[in-house]
């Protein structure tokens, strides 16, 4: 089955981002396919480069990461939320002049056509908000 | 992305406590731009972005309420509240846009049905 999945929240902030993590984790795993990754709002700070986890806690951008790399997965974050919350690829920085850019390789900056082109494609759509 | 499919949206959010009732119509207005069937429903706290008046200063967050009206024009044509809701909320119906209309559980039910994808926010 093919998977669209909107992620809501920030790491840490609520479970929103983590049970994401782990669901996302469990399609790949179950032999399934995952059309999108699609992080909204505060969703965004997933794909934080500059966020560093407490050792003994799992870290969740990295984690994130880890999975888009290893299974080629689309991963889009909104543009309209990425630049509002500080979350920069090196074009947008450039285009903004900031003087960093913070986000994950393996996650793309993108619109919200992206999103309602993942609602299409997908068999099932799951939300997880905060 | 040819193929036509329906899209209702639950807007379930007061319209200034988060970024949530602005992003519901973002959605909405991005879908229908890209030729979906959109429909809309506010409802819970989500009515509470129909109260007539809101005040917007010019500091401030752009006004929710404004876009409502708009939402037609962009080809969201189905917009409607919850009747409960508004009860519960104690929304002036009468001051409420035309182009928004009132239904009940049994159609709010009948809408999630037929619908392809329901998103909630």
């Amino acid at each position: 089955m093919k998977f669209s999945i909107i992620i809501n929240g920030a790491p840490w902030s609520s479970p929103a981002a983590f049970s994401a993590l782990k669901f996302a984790e469990a399609v790949v795993d179950g032999g399934h396919e995952i059309y999108r990754l699609f992080f909204f709002q505060d969703g965004v700070h997933n794909g934080s480069a500059f966020a560093v986890a407490p050792q003994d806690e799992v870290d969740i951008p990295k984690r994130w990461h880890a999975l888009i790399s290893e299974h080629d997965l689309d991963a889009v974050v909104c543009a309209a939320s990425a630049l509002k919350h500080g979350l920069l690829d090196a074009g947008e920085a450039a285009r903004y002049d900031r003087t960093g850019h913070n986000l994950l390789p393996g996650f793309d900056i993108s619109g919200l056509g992206q999103l309602v082109d993942a609602l299409n494609q997908a068999d099932r759509v799951v939300t997880f908000v905060t | 992305m040819s193929d036509t499919r329906s899209l209702l949206i639950l807007s379930s959010s007061a319209p200034y406590a988060s970024q949530s009732a602005r992003a519901a119509l973002d959605v909405a207005l991005t879908a229908a731009a890209f030729e979906q069937v959109v429909r809309m429903v506010f409802i819970d706290a989500g009515v509470l972005q129909l109260q007539p008046g809101q005040d917007n200063r010019k500091d401030g967050p752009k006004s929710v309420g404004k876009m409502i009206p708009a939402l037609a024009l962009y080809e969201v044509q189905e917009v409607f509240f919850h009747e409960d809701s508004a009860r519960r909320f104690s929304i002036d119906v009468s001051a409420m846009p035309d182009s928004v209309t009132g239904i009940n559980d049994a159609a709010l039910s009948e809408l999630v049905q037929k619908a392809d994808q329901v998103m909630v926010f």
